[in-house]
């Protein structure tokens, strides 16, 4: 019927309800319908992609999506690509979810939200805002080898920022807690605290010094080291970006690139943010490690670049019913057997980072940078003084290498991950990393 | 025609659900995109896409609801409503934009990107490839090519009725070196119009990376350093946009609050918000809640004029919308945004002007930024040293550190290379004692 190699389509229909509250104010409650479907046709080594909206003809748009494919492939052929055939997959391992949202009213929401932002306005914090989000979706994938699956997944989240200023100056603190679960989220995490806590860290702020910069040991704290292990490694691990030659790991599986301590793992089957019982090219979703031991292990694929390079599918995701590019989930660097205490005590003077305010990394180079939310001067193996605007850069390889002590306390931060215009829900975490050298940036 | 009907097909089922005030932003689009992988052309994508986003005023607080299936409008005007009965009354809540004339703008829709066809996307993003081709050592690693047709009607139950056409045509490409030492680059453009010199934003790429190849290190210093306007559009996004929204001023999360009138800059910059500039990437003749567009003096010889204003803030404020609501999609309710950002200074060659100093092409890292203080620690990419006038050797790494309000005060010069950073229309600058750390 269509004159293509493959093609297959992902369908997504789904409702999104959010609740914004601004200094103690509702500032908007939304609620959002969708439904679209993103197909994809190749036609030996060219790619054609649909993307449609609303009420639409999925026939009509595989048929345009495999003209463009043709099209492309008769204008600019070039050597075939395959796709990596997979087994059924099944919606198994689904999170329970125990109070659906749906059936709580719009009114308790709102208000449990304005208790939040109550919390955060203690002494001294000139603004506050909160943010509730749910969301509930259902999934079809179909292709062209046979293969279907289908499930639905909830979503519901809470964010939590608050403002301190004193003479001109003004410092932020942040909280966020989402997941794969219902209303119960309010039940495992303390928004009242968490609230609390975002404007204690604001206040504190105000009272830090700036920062010096320099080459230092340094002390990572779960939500930095967690950053870390994403952007810098995992970014560097998706085998896309390998093809393309924008990663330092190209050509490095079974290579030492990493103190033996480390131990860097990506697995969507956990029951957190990033969570997905197959991915949106219907692969089942699996446990991969990255680095094992300090060794690389293995990449994150598709099934196109799994049948390139070698190697297990199952990583390639798209925000709502865009193209699928190839994605991490749940990715975090395992527990060591070290206490913070024992780091402390190790490292005598240096620099502890806490927290993370984003940042970038040039997979291609192994170069990054990142923002802590905060920091301590560590003099004589004590936390001194409170530091600001404080930041880690360097090259990946290097800071892998200077691991000295992986802690024993993993916590994972949940987040959205930015990639080809796409965001996608993922976790990242770690256990606290001591690390003998890094570069510090000051203010 | 159908978009009118629907249009009011939703508005009539807000008021008959109870509501006061109600508005529809219906939007339509057409984008086609030719996507580069490590040299070669990996495919097509067309994404058609149409939504519609209704704002429902009921007593004083506004409910919003939006979706992508237009079957469905008048069951998303029926949920705005619903929102809207769970908030209280806003005080601050006046009405929504009136029925107004609008001025006329040119330069925003190019019938040939329009009904461009596939073959000509193809030439052009392949031109991007032959450009980086051109510089022996380099691939593109990713890149893409992009036009785009849309149409957008805004109707409230006001009078307002504003509905415009626009195109637009783009491409990036990254690139890296494949021979010696490893270094990136990129290089992108956009535009209104067919005009794009697409081989240009392969080779600057492409020689940017190779130029950039054996950076040194340098010492940690305090010295001029020149930001091209990529780096320094992306510092201000970052920054100084932010403390200009009204927003944020009157919520306490401006440095700029209560500062009208007062010199925050040098003398020799003024910056000028444009939603009318001919061409220009945030041109039209509404902005996203159907206030016409208009030219707003931000800086003004280095004296802060004005903030940025939507119709909700300048309702607070007693003052003028400025025409400055944005949304990033028929699903996000209005927020301001700025139009097209225009920074002005005289311009001369700033690089040979200087005696010693840095070059920074661009910057990773400026969303990290603090915007209410407007701290900055960034790192610098593509950066050279400066000798002499000229530029002289490639720096390895680098973090450069700052303040944005500090750096306005003190730019001693500007050069002549203003270029179109999306909505951010700016010559490089030259900041003197800058910090920084290699």
């Amino acid at each position: 019927m269509y004159r293509v190699d493959f093609f297959d389509a992902k369908i997504i229909e789904g409702t999104t309800t959010s609740i914004v509250l601004d200094n103690g104010n509702i500032k908007e409650v939304s609620e959002n319908y969708t439904k679209g479907a993103g197909v994809r046709a190749l036609s030996r080594g060219s790619w054609g992609y649909t993307s449609v909206d609303g009420d639409f003809d999925l026939n009509k748009a595989i048929g345009a999506a495999s003209e463009l494919a043709v099209g492309m492939d008769e204008r600019s052929p070039k050597e075939k690509v395959d796709i990596l055939d997979i087994s059924k997959p099944v919606a198994r391992n689904m999170p329970h979810v125990r109070i659906d949202p749906r059936d709580i009213s719009l009114e308790e929401k709102v208000k449990l939200l304005k208790e939040i932002g109550n919390r955060a306005k203690i002494d001294g914090i000139s603004s506050t805002s909160a943010v509730y989000s749910e969301s509930s979706y259902k999934v079809l994938y179909t292709d062209s080898t046979g293969i279907e699956g289908e499930y639905e997944l909830m979503r519901t989240g809470f964010a939590i920022s608050a403002v301190a200023s004193r003479e001109g100056m003004y410092q932020a603190g942040r909280e966020s807690r989402f997941g794969v679960t219902g209303y119960e989220i309010f039940e495992k995490h303390d928004a009242f605290k968490l609230a609390e806590s975002a404007a204690r860290t604001a206040l504190e702020l105000l009272d830090a010094k700036p920062a010096k910069g320099g080459n230092m040991p340094v002390i990572l704290d779960p939500e930095l080291a967690g950053v870390f292990a994403h952007e810098a490694v995992g970014h560097a691990s998706e085998a896309d970006l390998v093809l393309e030659g924008s990663s330092i790991l190209e050509n490095r599986i079974g290579q030492q690139i990493a103190s033996p301590l480390i131990n860097i793992i990506d697995d969507p089957t956990l029951h957190e943010y990033g969570f997905f019982p197959f991915d949106d090219e219907g692969t089942q979703s699996q446990k991969t490690v990255i680095i094992r031991d300090g060794v690389f292990d293995s990449y994150l694929h598709s099934r196109e670049t799994a049948a390139k390079l070698g190697g297990q599918p199952g990583h390639c995701r798209a925000q709502g019913h865009a193209k699928p590019i190839v994605r991490m989930s749940n990715t975090y660097i395992d527990n060591g057997n070290s206490t913070l205490e024992e780091m402390l005590e190790e490292i005598r003077n240096g620099v502890y980072l806490i927290g993370s305010r984003g940042g970038q990394v040039n997979t291609g180079e192994g170069v990054f940078q990142f923002n802590a939310e905060k920091g301590y001067l560590i003099e004589n193996g004590k936390l001194t003084s409170l530091i600001r605007d404080v930041s880690l850069s360097g090259k990946t390889l290097e800071i892998l290498n200077n691991v000295r002590m992986v802690g024993n306390d993993l916590t994972l931060n949940s987040g959205r991950c930015g990639k080809g215009g796409q965001l996608v829900p993922v976790t990242d975490g770690s256990p606290h990393l001591m690390v003998s050298e890094a570069l510090v940036g000051g203010a | 025609m159908m978009m009118y009907e629907l249009a009011r097909k939703g508005l009539k089922a807000a008021m008959e659900e109870g509501a006061d005030e109600a508005e529809i932003l219906l939007v339509e689009d057409h984008k086609t995109s030719v996507d580069i992988r490590k040299n070669e052309i990996e495919g097509a994508k067309e994404n058609i896409s149409q939504g519609l986003g209704i704002r429902a005023i009921v007593n004083g607080a506004v409910g919003f609801a939006s979706t992508n299936i237009i079957s469905h409008i008048e069951d998303a005007a029926r949920s705005a409503v619903r929102s809207a009965r769970v908030r209280e009354r806003d005080p601050d809540w006046i009405a929504l934009p009136s029925a107004s004339k609008y001025p006329e703008v040119s330069g925003v829709m190019d019938p040939e990107l329009e009904q461009m066809e596939l073959d000509a996307c193809l030439l052009q993003t392949v031109r991007m490839i032959e450009g980086a081709g051109t510089v022996p050592g380099v691939i593109v690693t990713s890149g893409s090519f992009s036009r785009s047709y849309g149409k957008r009607l805004i109707m409230n139950t006001n009078g307002v009725e504003v509905e415009e056409s626009s195109t637009g045509i783009s491409g990036f490409a990254d690139v890296i070196t494949t021979k010696g030492d490893v270094s990136t680059a990129y290089d992108f453009a956009i535009s209104r119009n067919n005009d794009l010199d697409f081989a240009a934003i392969g080779k600057n790429a492409a020689e940017l990376a190779r130029s950039s190849q054996h950076g040194i290190s340098i010492e940690p210093q305090r010295t001029d350093v020149i930001l091209h306007p990529f780096a320094f559009a992306d510092l201000l996004g970052s920054t100084f946009i932010p403390s200009i929204d009204a927003d944020n001023v009157q919520k306490g999360r401006s440095n700029l609050k209560g500062r009208i009138g007062e010199q925050i800059a040098t003398e020799r910059i003024s910056i000028t918000d444009d939603g009318l500039l001919e061409g220009g990437i945030d041109t039209s003749r509404s902005d996203d809640e159907g206030v016409p567009s208009q030219r707003t003096e931000v800086v003004k010889d280095g004296i802060f004029r004005s903030y940025l204003y939507d119709t909700y803030t300048a309702g607070k404020d007693n003052v003028k919308s400025t025409g400055n609501a944005s949304r990033g999609s028929y699903f996000s309710t209005p927020s301001v945004g700025p139009r097209n950002f225009i920074i002005d200074y005289p311009g001369l060659d700033v690089i040979a002007d200087t005696d010693k100093g840095i070059y920074v092409n661009t910057v990773i890292g400026a969303h990290t930024a603090n915007a209410i203080s407007g701290d900055f620690s960034v790192e610098a990419r593509n950066a050279f040293t400066i000798k002499d006038g000229q530029i002289d050797k490639p720096v390895r790494s680098l973090m450069i550190s700052g303040n944005i309000f500090e750096m306005l005060t003190s730019i001693n010069g500007a050069g002549t290379d203003i270029r179109k950073v999306g909505g951010i229309i700016t010559p490089s600058v030259r900041i003197p004692g800058m910090s920084v750390v290699g």
